[in-house]
């Protein structure tokens, strides 16, 4: 059991222990911030990698001054957003001689590049500052961005990034240097007006059949309900009709007996009517004209 | 049986009292004021009789760095060369002359007056160490041979002693 608890403890440290052997931070120290001032902007005198803290500022100036005269100097480093000072070191020469150098080292509770703002030397009072000196130490992980390396904790495995392929379509009219002639130009903007002229019939013709089927759609319904309302009233009106026919029907007695013809034909020959002769004679010769016609 | 328990009761006790044992205390004290030499000293030979740390003679001044620990507990005594360390023989007198002063401090609105407060007792300089933190005293030292004669020629040496002498 002991053996099991152990092993597993082991295996527990296992990955700590391969990542700070691995990927460990580094630390380094600038160059003299007041190099060329005594104030100064931050990412002219950080280094470039991310994932870098300042654990420490070094600084030693000479003051000139009287020794009657107040005098206080401040190193600095204003906060990035501008609220206060993320480091101020003062030192008080009032009623001190000038010409004693002052060296210091600060030591820094790992602030991030981020918070800090510009740097300068602040002299309050009377007299100047010389031979100012400025360094700033500061730690460097390089796993502050996980794709740094595999080993870093994080990390995810890349997916590759398709490139986006722009085509550009060639259009020959757009070209400058392609040469048309005046009438090639008025071609082709005629052609693009027919274009443009068929788009709109097209489109036209599509609204219109979908009004036509909209109207239709509606017209159908209200026939619908008309010839329904049709059908009512006429098997309605039928209905009475046959009861009223029924009843008569009913009521309706047929005499019996022998049904014979009443109307006589007084002449004997009935002649063809010389109208109709007439009128078929002109349609005849009618006839025979526009058969002619052809042969002329 | 009880006369046998009485016996070896009392061998007991007869060996408790014969037992001595000395119990060592040890114990080690850190030193609160660190002397550390930042700069050693060259000597200039501006003309034939005349040695000089100044670096306008071609010297190199000598700078020792006092680290303090403890607040008002030190003095600083530095005593400038009075005697050649290493010399050809010189049939001579030589002139002794030099001085300390502070060059860098740390904490500059505590230290800063270090130099005013100074006492200087022949060729010994003391500080008043009243607070923490390091201080560098730099230190000039000017050999004149006797009667403006030129030093023999040969290697020269001398020290600088400084002292952390506690109140």
């Amino acid at each position: 059991m002991l053996k099991r608890l152990l092993l597993g403890a082991l295996v527990g440290f296992l990955p700590s222990y391969c990542y700070s052997d691995n990927i460990a931070p580094y630390y380094g120290t600038t160059g003299n911030a007041a190099q060329s001032g005594l104030s100064w902007s931050m990412p002219n005198v950080l280094p470039a990698p991310p994932g870098l803290d300042i654990n420490g500022v070094f600084y030693r100036y000479t003051p000139k001054k009287n020794t009657e005269d107040d005098m206080k100097v401040h190193v600095q480093n204003e906060r990035a957003n501008g609220t206060g000072y993320v480091f101020r070191d003062t030192e008080d020469w009032s009623g001190h001689p000038g010409g004693i150098e002052v060296r210091k080292v600060i030591g820094i509770a790992d602030i991030p590049r981020a918070a800090w703002g510009d740097g300068s030397i602040e002299v309050e009072g009377t007299g100047t500052v010389e031979d100012a000196t400025v360094i700033y130490s500061y730690k460097v992980d390089p796993c502050y961005d996980p794709q740094f390396s595999p080993s870093c904790p994080g990390y995810k495995t890349p997916v590759p990034v398709l490139p986006e392929v722009k085509v550009e379509l060639y259009d020959a009219t757009q070209d400058e240097y392609v040469n048309l002639s005046s009438e090639e130009k008025v071609s082709i903007e005629e052609n693009e007006e027919r274009l443009s002229e068929k788009e709109e019939e097209e489109k036209e013709a599509a609204e219109e059949a979908k009004r036509k089927y909209r109207l239709q759609k509606l017209m159908s319904a209200t026939d619908t309900a008309a010839l329904f309302a049709e059908n009512q009233r006429i098997k309605q009106m039928n209905d009475a009709m046959n009861i009223a026919v029924g009843n008569q029907y009913l009521t309706a007695t047929i005499p019996g007996g022998q049904y014979k013809e009443t109307t006589k034909l007084v002449d004997a020959k009935l002649p063809d009517s010389r109208a109709g002769l007439r009128n078929g004679l002109a349609q005849q010769i009618l006839h025979e004209k526009m058969i002619s016609q052809q042969y002329k | 049986m009880l006369k046998k328990a009485s016996i070896i009761v009392a061998m007991s006790l007869f060996t408790f009292t014969a037992q001595a044992v000395d119990v060592p205390i040890s114990g080690t004290v850190q030193s609160r004021c660190v002397i550390t030499t930042d700069t050693p000293g060259t000597y200039g030979n501006p003309n034939a009789y005349t040695l000089t740390t100044a670096a306008a003679d071609g010297g190199v001044q000598p700078i020792v760095r006092y680290d303090v620990t403890l607040a008002d507990a030190y003095y600083a005594q530095i005593t400038t060369p009075t005697s050649f360390a290493t010399s050809p023989s010189l049939s001579d007198t030589v002139t002794w002359t030099g001085s300390t002063s502070v060059s860098s401090v740390s904490d500059a609105t505590n230290m800063a007056g270090y130099e005013a407060a100074k006492t200087t007792f022949g060729q010994t300089t003391q500080f008043d160490l009243t607070a923490t933190g390091s201080t560098w005293f730099t230190s000039t030292s000017v050999a004149t041979y006797g009667g403006n004669k030129a030093f023999p020629g040969g290697n020269y040496s001398a020290t600088v002693e400084a002292v952390c002498v506690a109140k």
